[in-house]
């Protein structure tokens, strides 16, 4: 009954070889994620001025990629369920608020040209069944303001 | 799948009414009546929430005799597909920028 989903597959490739570039990925995730647009403050507590003050990276099996707010309070947006330094780690991603099975987030670090290719898949779309709506609850629900807030960057861009 | 296309998702989705509606219709195909008996909402309001549904490929509906029933769309599916790839690369891009400054004075 459950259709096969294709997974949502992202590459970039850096300069810097892969276990500096794991480094960053992980441990140093809070100089460069994007929490303006990419956070659960802002797509859940916008309207109430709760700021993401840092996101932290647990780096262990069973740790936990967390998000902490101005408030007092964490957000958890994952756990690790590989770790497998500086090649690859694999996410149990729920970065909403919901109870639906989380999805996954493969991110692989791969020497490349003297530097190194970032590969990120994202799968395990059955998980939420194969219908569209559970899909939208989980992301588009949860993310909307976010997702909204990004496109409207990305079209000013364009 | 054009930014057109995912403002248009955007703004479908941003309405509790029209979720419900969406939610109504996962389960089974349903015509504008029942919907509007299961909601507290109006029969032409139910209408207008179908319409906007459609016009963002969350809905799709068919004529069965005399008879009009809404399910929904997977080209909606394609829709928040971008979404989530743009999202990634977003990200990506950020993480991109960090690490090779890191590598120092190279362009």
């Amino acid at each position: 009954m459950s259709e096969h989903v294709e997974p949502i597959r992202r590459s970039v490739t850096v300069r810097c070889a892969p276990d500096r570039a794991f480094e960053i990925f992980t441990e140093r995730i809070d100089d460069w994620w994007p929490v303006e647009t990419h956070s659960r403050a802002a797509s859940e507590f916008d309207a109430e001025g709760v700021k993401v003050e840092r996101i932290e990276f647990q780096r262990r099996v069973g740790g936990q990629i967390l998000e902490h707010l101005s408030n007092g309070s964490t957000l958890p947006w994952a756990e690790v369920v590989a770790w497998d330094p500086p090649r690859r780690f694999v996410l149990a991603w729920r970065p909403h608020p919901r109870p639906q099975a989380p999805t996954e987030v493969e991110v692989t670090f791969t020497p490349a040209d003297g530097g190194t290719l970032v590969s990120l898949e994202h799968r395990g779309w059955e998980r939420l069944t194969e219908d569209v709506r559970e899909l939208y609850q989980s992301y588009a629900g949860g993310w909307v303001s976010t997702l909204g807030r990004f496109a409207a960057a990305a079209n000013e861009e364009a | 799948v054009t930014n057109q296309d995912q403002a248009r998702v955007l703004d479908a989705l941003g309405d509790a009414s029209r979720r419900a509606v969406l939610e109504l219709v996962r389960t089974r195909e349903r015509p504008v009546v029942e919907i509007a008996r299961r909601l507290p909402i109006s029969r032409p309001a139910v209408s207008q929430h179908l319409r906007i549904l459609k016009e963002a490929g969350l809905v799709r509906d068919r004529r069965v005799g005399n008879r009009r029933l809404y399910g929904v769309d997977a080209r909606g599916l394609a829709v928040l597909r971008s979404y989530l790839e743009r999202y990634w690369d977003t990200a990506l891009a950020a993480f991109a920028r960090t690490a090779d400054q890191e590598k120092g004075g190279r362009s």
